[in-house]
């Protein structure tokens, strides 16, 4: 009996170490069954599936030979049931981007918890047949937790549902109650992160400002941040709406009912459930319905065609030249940032920041005339512009290793951002120019051609070139191989410990590397 | 949800009851439908107590029964909060702590408006309206309000100034030293007081001795200048921050005994119809001067103000010498009486308009310092490790 009942904890015990990477993945894929699918389908190793299923149908055979041949072979099935568990919950271990563990992953883990101990209790207490039936369960289950992680991810929508409906409601109760709060939506393909944080620091000049932090821009990530950091006092709320399908702006609109709106790109960003960009456009442009519903104002991006060719006659654009009522001019820019005069709606006033990059400069030029809109003095406005930041992991300069100098544009993701921040980079004159890069990701059939175009873009600019993932940066490869880019001079790591340890070989104080996207887990390979 | 603003007044000073009667005078002018209002009335030893009938200046005429009907109180931080603590909690009638989202000192002399009640506030964290604790406690004291008006080459009468003990020690050597540096007429001054308690002019030496000896009953420090004699007493009150600022019109005061008393300021008209402190008091708004007079005038404010540091609403005030038409800076209220408000009704700012002005600079001061600070996210002692294995890493 001792056996037995060893190989049911061992096998519970698996089940469960095996849950932390699937529900890792799970969490990374957004909780949605059919992403987390692709990944399982783009990230099972072939060799390890053939073994977990060859133990399964040995556990078959040993069930269907009677229990008591079951009961003497169950121990084994366990231990490699704790084998691939033990190793699965180290590669969440070793991850850039681990597992949180929310309130939600914690009721799923009690749930497969509790379904697993039940299976073994029952199967070893009733015994027979049955018992036979339900261990063998419990063997499959902890050996293929994949199945476990849906199976309880399943049982617990309805739980899940009414937990969300209670926090969402509750969210649009103080967001209604506080007294004159304006709520201002930011939404884009790319560039309404650090939109956001512009128009925050510059609307603070005038107003208390919540803003979502870092990248909460779901509709639980809104209600959450109004739940925890809604005050009486706040006077505006700035609020970031991602979305990867149509409907996920009016979803968030629904919550907030935005008083202004910022569009601040429309482009092939998700392309994988959005299909077009034309999706993408309806999409970002949930948010002007909501806005007008309330009639509100709605900027967006006039250097965007998609925008611009498709947009209403009362979106109010801005762009990085002249030709919109809010531009810039005369910029100039260098190794400490860039100095341009901005014009807002007419009164021109002379700003500098140390925010690098044009998109950047843009991005300001959004924020301007939103805050201008609310009513905050030009002069206040290039006061706060002078004391910006660029936000974390986004072409920010920091000094590396051996005093060389890094762009850290790790949060970078779309291609015209990345093709950018090169531009970025070779605007650092006489300086030895180097770029490490996993390529992107997520692009559907423009995948391919936009990771080309990265590398072609990179060979042009940069004197060494290291590569992340020796699958992933094939098309970088080719691109910068075509643009004619001495292969001497290109390095291929595994991961992105390797290419530091790589780049510190040979950079020193006149190098400058740019550090572009880095990914979590799921897609390095 | 709205913005609950704590006006706290009262407090250990010379200029309690002023301080009710201001405080009264804001709270009830308040915008309701955007703030919600707790008042917190500071007791003469300083305990707290907060009861809704302090919106009514009656209540305070029996104070015993208010204090007996009003809930103590105390102000801390929890959380990311900081609350109105109630003190006496029964069982059965708990009063639920209230989030305070920005307080309102209404408070006038030592010991609260003197950078005490701001570093308070400052501690626990919690926005507050005016002047923070170094413009406060320079505002305060008249005699280093002065050294900082020099240094920022703004006009103030010259003095000499000295401590009691000094005074006991030394009192010919002193006496003789002001007959001969500042010479009759003197106005004698305990340096940190308002509301012109414990000041006096002194014609000749024994009016000096016993002007000295009021003073010192005040304050350990006094100040000496010379008094003007063609004397025209102008104040201006400024609102805003370093940022930017504004003046408002001017007002000049009536005098009773060649100068302001702390009579002429708050007991004008109490006889007859009850203490309705600055604003009752006779005066002339706006202040019947040349325009000239009165822009340059306006525009020394704006320097007084900036070169302190204030914030909020102050009031500032000016000596004119009718002989010579010269302007000096007198004194600062950091918090002034009524927070002047009169002075901004004559200016087209209502008071309900001027107070949500107060407010928003209040926060304005709080974000601008969040602003400063809040990209700084290392924590140097990671790097430390202490005790006998060795410093690895350490630059202590």
């Amino acid at each position: 009996m001792f056996l037995p009942i060893l190989a049911m904890v061992i096998a519970v015990v698996s089940g469960f170490l095996g849950l932390i990477r699937q529900y890792q993945m799970l969490q990374q894929n957004s909780y949605f069954a059919s992403r987390y699918f692709r990944w399982l389908k783009g990230n099972t190793p072939i060799l390890p599936l053939a073994l977990k299923g060859f133990v399964v149908i040995l556990a078959f055979l040993a069930a269907m030979l009677g229990e008591n041949t079951f009961k003497e072979s169950i121990t084994l099935f366990a231990a490699v049931a704790l084998y691939f568990g033990w190793r699965a919950a180290s590669q969440n271990g070793s991850s850039i981007k681990k597992l949180v563990y929310t309130a939600r992953v914690k009721r799923m883990f009690a749930f497969s918890f509790v379904l697993t101990l039940m299976l073994g209790v029952l199967g070893l207490v009733i015994g027979g047949i049955i018992g036979t039936v339900l261990l063998t369960v419990l063997v499959v289950l902890s050996i293929f937790p994949e199945i476990l992680c849906l199976l309880s991810l399943f049982a617990l929508k309805p739980v899940e549902i009414s937990y969300a409906n209670y926090y969402i409601n509750d969210a649009k109760k103080l967001l209604s109650s506080v007294y004159g709060i304006k709520v201002v939506g930011i939404t884009g393909s790319f560039g309404k992160t650090s939109t956001k944080y512009i128009l925050s620091r510059i609307l603070s000049e005038k107003f208390n400002v919540l803003h979502t932090p870092e990248s909460f821009n779901t509709p639980m990530g809104v209600v959450r941040t109004i739940r925890e950091s809604l005050k009486a006092d706040t006077e505006i709320f700035v609020c970031e709406m991602g979305a990867k399908n149509v409907g996920d702006i009016k979803e968030i609109c629904d919550i907030v009912h935005p008083d202004f709106g910022l569009i601040t790109s429309v482009g092939a960003q998700h392309l994988e459930t959005f299909k077009t960009t034309d999706n993408v456009f309806k999409t970002k442009f949930e948010l002007y319905d909501a806005v007008k519903a309330k009639g509100g104002v709605v900027f967006a991006n006039g250097d965007n065609k998609i925008i611009v060719d498709n947009a209403n006659d009362d979106v109010i654009l801005y762009s990085s030249d002249a030709g919109t009522k809010f531009y810039a001019e005369n910029i100039t820019s260098g190794r400490n940032g860039a100095n341009f005069d901005l014009v807002l709606n007419g009164e021109k006033v002379a700003v500098s920041t140390k925010l690098l990059g044009r998109h950047n400069i843009l991005n300001i030029i959004g924020a301007a005339a939103l805050a201008y809109e609310l009513g905050v003095m030009p002069e206040d406005i290039a006061f706060a512009i002078s004391r910006l930041t660029p936000t974390e992991h986004r072409l920010e300069l920091k000094t590396s290793v051996k005093g060389s100098l890094l762009i850290d544009d790790a949060y970078n993701a779309n291609p015209e951002g990345c093709l950018e921040a090169v531009n970025v980079l070779n605007s650092f004159d006489g300086m030895q120019k180097v770029i490490i890069t996993p390529g992107l990701v997520e692009l559907g059939d423009k995948e391919f051609e936009c990771n080309k175009a990265l590398g072609s873009a990179a060979a042009k600019v940069c004197d060494k070139i290291i590569f992340v993932g020796k699958k992933r940066s094939e098309p970088l490869v080719e691109g910068a191989k075509e643009a004619g880019f001495n292969t001497d001079n290109m390095y291929i790591a595994s991961s992105f410990m390797e290419a530091m340890e790589i780049y510190t070989a040979f950079c020193n104080e006149n190098t400058v590397v740019l550090l572009e996207n880095d990914l979590p887990d799921n897609y390095l390979k | 949800m709205k913005t609950t603003v704590a006006f706290i007044f009262g407090c250990r000073s010379v200029e309690h009851e002023v301080s009710i009667i201001s405080a009264v005078q804001a709270m009830r002018s308040v915008n309701k439908e955007k703030y919600d209002i707790v008042p917190i009335y500071v007791t003469k030893n300083g305990e707290m107590y907060t009861s809704e009938k302090m919106y009514e200046i009656e209540s305070f005429r029996d104070m015993k029964a208010l204090i007996a009907d009003a809930d103590p109180v105390t102000i801390i931080k929890t959380g990311k909060d900081v609350v109105l603590k109630f003190l006496n909690n029964k069982m059965f009638a708990k009063k639920k702590d209230i989030v305070l989202n920005v307080a309102f000192p209404v408070v006038h002399g030592t010991n609260c408006e003197d950078g005490t009640l701001q570093g308070y506030l400052e501690f626990l964290g919690l926005p507050y309206v005016g002047c923070d604790i170094l413009s406060s406690a320079v505002g305060m004291d008249k005699a280093v309000f002065k050294y900082v008006m020099k240094a920022a080459d703004l006009p103030v009468l010259d003095c000499i100034c000295f401590y009691a003990r000094e005074y006991a020690k030394n009192k010919e050597e002193l006496i003789s030293k002001a007959e001969k540096e500042i010479g009759y007429p003197m106005i004698v001054k305990p340096v940190n007081l308002g509301s012109s308690v414990g000041i006096t002019k002194a014609n000749d030496k024994n009016a000096l001795v016993d002007a000295i000896d009021l003073a010192v009953s005040f304050s350990d420090k006094v100040l000496i200048e010379h008094a003007v004699s063609a004397i025209r007493e102008i104040n201006c009150s400024v609102v805003g921050d370093t940022d930017s600022c504004e003046a408002s019109v001017l007002e000049e005061p009536f005098m009773n005994d060649e100068i302001l008393s702390y009579e002429d300021k708050y007991m004008a008209n109490s006889k007859s119809s009850g203490s309705k402190g600055m604003a009752s008091l006779s005066r002339k708004i706006p202040a019947d001067i040349s325009e000239e007079k009165s822009a340059e005038i306006r525009e020394l404010a704006k320097k007084v103000f900036k070169a302190l540091g204030a914030s909020g609403v102050v009031r500032i005030d000016f000596i004119v010498d009718t002989e010579t038409d010269k302007v000096y800076v007198n004194e600062i209220n950091t918090i002034p009486g009524s927070l002047s408000f009169y002075l901004w009704e004559a200016t087209k700012l209502p008071y309900s308009e001027l107070l949500d002005k107060l407010i928003s600079l209040a926060f304005r001061r709080n974000r601008n310092r969040e602003n400063l600070t809040f990209t700084i996210d290392t924590n140097i002692l990671s790097g430390i490790s202490f005790g006998a294995k060795g410093a690895k890493g350490s630059k202590m």
